[in-house]
Parts: C-alpha cells; structure tokens; sequence
C-alpha cells in the first residue's frame, strides 16, 4: 500500500507537468502557425541566448571561432601531442583488449571491457550519427564531414585521456557499484595534486552542467530527430508531435521511472540490429553509385579547405565539423567516462585505450558512411531540397537508392532515441546523485522526460541551439580537470606502455601465463 | 526507569559518518545490543548502468556485500553482531515497512537538516519516516549533536 502510494506521488509530477505542456503543444498546432513561437520557445531562445553570450563569443571578430570550439581543438590537439599520438600507437591493442586478451576476473569492477564499451557506445551511436551529419553538411557543406572525421580522429586521444581519469579516480561503493565519471576525477585527482578547492568546485560545476546538459544532447535532441523520422513517413504525426513526443516519452519513462527494464533490453538488443542494418545500407547505396565515390570523397576533401557558401568559409566548416563530431562522439565532453569507469580492470590506461575507439566507430567510421551516402546521392545540393534538414534529410538521400529505406530510418531513429535517452538519463542521474544524493532522482527523472517531451514538439533549429551549447559547456570543467591532471596519465601511460612492450604484462594476468612449464 | 527501556530499535544507516552516531544513542535505550537492528535502503540500479545492462550486479549480490561491509563497519566501531538488514527501493518506505515488520519499538535516525532549496532537492528520508511509521522516531538533529560533542 505504502508502495503504491509513493509510486503516485511519482505520478502526480508527471501528470502535473504533462496538464501543463500538452494543451500549450496542442494549441500551438492548432493555430498552425510555426512561425510565432509559443511561451515555451521564447523561454528557451531566451536561455539559449544567455548561454550562448557566456561560451559562444567569437574570438577574432564575427567571422572567428567561438571561444568553446576553438577549447575543446585545443583539448583534442594537445592531448593527441601529449600522449604521443595514442590514438594511432595503441589503435592495434585497443582491440586486443575489448576481445578480452587482458580480462582478469579478480579485478575490481562490473563489466568486461567489451561491456563497458558497448555501454558507452549504447549513448554515444544515436540518432545523431543519421541527423548529426545531414546537420553538418547542410551547415557546412560537404568539407565539414572531413573536419567531423578530424575531430573524431583527435578526439580519439581527448577520450583516452578523461576515460583513464575515470577509472583512476572512481570509487567503488559497498555495494560493489562503481561511482565515476569526470565529478569524481575532479575532486580526487585534483585534490591528490594538491588542488584541492579547485577540484571540489570543477567537480560540482560539471555535475550541474552535466545533470542540466542531459536534457538537451541526450534527450531533446534525439526525441526532435525521431519525431522528424517518423514523421517523414507517417503523416498521421505531421500534426500531431504532441501524440508523438507521448508515446516517446511513456516508452522512455516505463523504463527509467517504471523500471520496466525490458523494454530496455529490447531496444537494447534491437539497436546493434538497426546498427548493422543501417551500416548494410550505406554500403548498399555506396556499391549502387560505386562509380561516383571517388567523386564524392574528393567533393569532400576538396570543400574541406575551399569551402564554397559557407558562413565563416574554412573556419566556419571547421567549427561546424567539430562542433556535430563532438556533439555525436563525446570527446572531451567527459560523459563516456562514467559508464568506462565500471570496467573490471585494475590498470586505469587500459580502458582509456579500450574507449579511444569510440570516436573512431562512431564519427570515423557511421558518421563518416552517412556524409559519403548524403554527398554521393547529391540530395544536398538540389535546390528542390532545400528546406530538408537532419533525419529528412539523410532519409531523402537514401530513398534516391532504396525507395523504402526512410521506414527504417524512421524506425532505427526510434529506437536509437530510446536507448540514448535511457543512456543520458543515467549520465544525468549520476551527475544528479553526485549533488544531491540518491533520494529525490525521481525529480531528475521526471525533469527529463518533460524535456524529451518539449523536444519532440519545438523546432529543431532552437532544440539544436540548447543542446549544443550545454553539452558544450561541459567541457569547460573537464577539459580544465584533464589539463591540470595530463602529467599524472602522461606517467602513467609510460608505465604501461614500457610494461606492455617489455610482455611483463601478459604474465601478470589469470592463471594461463602463469602456468609452470615442466621441462 | 525501565518504562524508558525498548524491546526492539531500529537504526537506518545511509554509510553517512552522522549516521553512525545514531547507534551509541540507540544504545542507551536497550538493555543487550541483540536487540539493536540496522537497516540500510540500496537504490536500484538505473537500467542503464553498465552493471545492468549486462545483468553482471545480481541484486542479491549487492545485498550481500553491503551485508559483509555493515557487519565489519559495526563490528570496527566496538558494537559487536546485530542484525544487519539490506533491501532495495525508496528508503523512506522501506524503513517504516521494516520497523512495522519486526515490530520494532523505536526508530532512531539523523536528519541531514537541510534547508531551502536543497532540502527539496535532497529530500529527507527523515521527514518521510516521521509521517510513516508506525512506532516513535527519535530524529537527531545535528545542531544538538553538536553541542554534544
């Protein structure tokens, strides 16, 4: 009784805020009139442009780099020179590792490395990866996918870095649950260099970006594109985002709040399905047009520096490169680290290796399928076009080949909102019980899926806006923390590294190496 | 002097160290430390934690590890074997649940005292036990702690 009891407190707060979106949302399709934006919008755009005055100046007059992108190249290009390129040197035994050769049982931790990746990658490969790219190009033409596939490349050692921190600094907690994540390599690795006031207050400052920041990337952002998939081909939702952004976020809520988490699981294991589908598909379109790739990736190379009608010129496509491969890679936004924190392993470089291949699978590699598909079919550029943008637009590139395929755009953008919805809520609730404890994460809960709401029913371009510039903003204490804490990986990959190539590691590891070899 | 006395008293500990300070005032409510309980309410683990999306954290697991880690705690602060309990949900219902199911006499917890905003962000198990239970809860408050010390 009293159990039921709470649980309707819980769903008081959610009928509460639903009593109070839903008619504005409905009221303002009813009018018809996208263009005068609602209450809710002009909120917004009025955060929107306070955050944006704080991180988004530009350096270098109007046609310069805003402050955070030009943070978060420096982050990537430092961190790649600091630790010697490890984005390519440890490439080959990155791989070794998620396959399991260095699994030992009797570490401390949760998950294999290969599980711990797969979690990380459940948030990072979204539907940013379909609509992100589109975003990029429409943006910043073709060139900007090469930027994207830049990013991704330095991006790689950004990752290592705040991933080895993770695992460094976690704490294991009694009930064998790990706590993780840049929050707590703030405050302890900070602390242990002596910075102790910087690193408590770093540590708070991200956990509120962060817990605010899952709001947008993770959650508006991802319920937007799905509507705008789903939409695209079922036009009952066209006028109806409101009935869309309900079912989407009653999915999402049985989940987190129902603890219905096998629906979890389903998307769960339907999302490497639709992966591979997808990833069958770009290669598909790719074979039909073989004869025009080359054309394609020299249209993209070539527009990478000669930028033709972008605002900024090359400048202005690199910071939109970097900006959409952060945006769908996370490097050096400090989020993967809390889920790589939980790995099974006592040496804190190997899961930063194990997670420098994010960047690599999700931008080098989806992100990159998608812009070659988007420029290959030319749909971009067709002035008839012009007003697709993100998911429609990917969708209308592969229907050029495979008439079908925006159904299952529709339905993988779906399901890939789900299960990074489900993946930042938990990014946002560890940020959330790191502030506050772990007593009132139900008003986090329901704080997020009133925004997956809000994201499904207003106009991509402001939900855009939001997203970017808060999950940007995270990276303004992290990359700060793994600055000050770059000496401290720096050594330590050192002795990793010497100890690898020297093979003492192999023998440190379960009972196989250590078998006696009678003579 | 005996009326004061309790058959069965319940102490929740969150691993808080003002937590902990709630067993030496149990204490001088009963008579032998066999009729002292410990609780403490885990949350569950949110789906997507890494630990649950690949099931490799049993909940009985959990439950078993903060068991050992309780019992050595208690055994290191000088309180000797007491029942330890560990159960899974929101904790202000789970320790009321508790106490009504071994009829305990008394509950005795901290408040955190926050105030403001924070008080509703963080919430308070405290507040929530006062209202549910169905015995009497001492709640210790930290200005009066400490004038203790």
């Amino acid at each position: 009784m009293r159990r039921t009891l709470f649980k309707l407190r819980t769903w008081h707060y959610l009928l509460i805020a639903f009593i109070l979106l839903v008619p504005q949302a409905v009221l303002a399709q009813e009018d018809g009139t996208a263009a005068s934006p609602g209450l809710l919008e002009a909120a917004f755009q009025k955060i929107i442009d306070l955050l944006n005055l704080v991180f988004y100046f530009k350096i270098g007059g109007e046609n310069g780099i805003p402050f955070i992108v030009l943070w978060l190249v420096m982050g990537a290009v430092f961190f790649t020179l600091r630790m010697k390129f490890i984005n390519l040197r440890a490439f080959k035994h990155a791989i070794e590792v998620v396959q399991g050769k260095y699994d030992d049982p009797e570490d401390e931790g949760d998950v294999s490395h290969f599980q711990a990746l797969a979690a990380a990658l459940s948030g990072t490969v979204g539907i940013g990866n379909i609509a992100g790219v589109a975003i990029a190009i429409r943006l910043g033409g073709p060139g900007a996918a090469f930027w994207m596939t830049m990013a991704g490349f330095l991006g790689m050692s950004s990752k290592f870095a705040e991933c080895t921190l993770g695992q460094k600094f976690r704490t294991i907690k009694p009930d064998g649950t790990v706590g993780g994540g840049p929050m707590y390599y703030l405050s302890k690795g900070l602390s242990s260099i002596g910075m102790r006031g910087l690193g408590q207050g770093l540590g708070v400052m991200y956990a509120v970006f962060c817990a605010i920041a899952t709001m947008g990337a993770g959650n508006m952002f991802q319920a937007n594109q799905a509507y705008a998939a789903v939409a695209n081909v079922v036009p009952f939702f066209e006028n109806a985002s409101w009935l869309f952004g309900l079912i989407l976020v009653a999915i999402v809520g049985l989940v987190i709040l129902g603890g219905i988490e096998r629906i979890g699981a389903v998307a769960g294991l339907l999302v490497p399905l639709m992966a591979v589908i997808y990833t069958l598909a770009c290669v598909w379109v790719m074979l039909a047009r073989f004869t025009d790739i080359p054309g394609a990736i020299g249209t993209i190379i070539s527009s990478a520096f000669v930028p033709e009608a972008v605002a900024g010129g090359l400048l202005g496509a690199i910071v939109i490169g970097f900006q959409r491969a952060v945006f769908s890679n996370e490097a050096g936004i400090g989020s993967a680290a809390i889920a790589h924190s939980a790995a099974r392993t006592d040496e804190p470089v190997r899961e930063g290796i194990v997670a420098l291949l994010e960047p690599f699978i999700d931008t080098m590699f989806i992100c990159n399928m998608t812009a070659i598909v988007i420029v290959l079919t030319g749909v971009y550029a067709d002035p008839a076009s012009a007003e697709l943008d993100g998911a429609r637009l990917s969708a209308e590139s592969f229907a050029t080949v495979i008439s079908w395929f925006p159904y299952v755009i529709a339905v993988a953008g779906f399901l890939f909102a789900i299960s990074t919805m489900i993946s930042w809520s938990y990014y946002g609730q560890m940020a959330w019980t790191y502030l506050f404890g772990d007593a009132t994460v139900n008003v986090y809960k329901v704080l997020f899926l009133a925004c997956g709401f809000i994201g499904s029913i207003i106009n991509l371009q402001l939900v855009l806006e939001f997203s970017d510039i808060l999950l940007l903003a995270m990276s303004v204490p992290n990359l700060l923390g793994c600055f000050l804490l770059s000496g401290v990986v720096a050594n330590d990959l050192e002795h990793y590294m010497s100890r690898l190539t020297s093979g003492a590691m192999l023998a440190e590891i379960g009972a196989p190496a250590r078998e006696p070899i009678l003579k | 002097m005996n009326w004061l006395k309790k058959d069965s008293v319940l102490v929740p500990i969150d691993f808080s160290d003002i937590s902990y300070q709630a067993i030496p005032i149990a204490k001088m409510y009963i008579e032998e430390t066999s009729v002292l309980k410990i609780i403490h309410v885990l949350s569950p683990l949110h789906p997507a934690d890494p630990a649950a999306m690949w099931d490799t954290l049993k909940d009985d697991e959990r439950k078993q590890k903060v068991q050992s880690f309780l019992r050595k705690k208690i055994y290191d602060l000088g309180y000797g074997a007491v029942d330890i309990e560990v159960t899974i949900g929101d904790p202000g219902t789970k320790i009321s649940d508790y106490a009504a199911e071994i009829e305990a006499d008394l509950i005795v917890m901290p408040s955190h005292g926050e105030r403001g905003l924070r008080q509703i962000l963080i919430g308070s198990v405290a507040e929530r036990v006062v209202r549910q239970a169905h015995c009497p809860v001492l709640v210790l408050k930290s200005s009066a702690k400490a004038k203790k010390d």
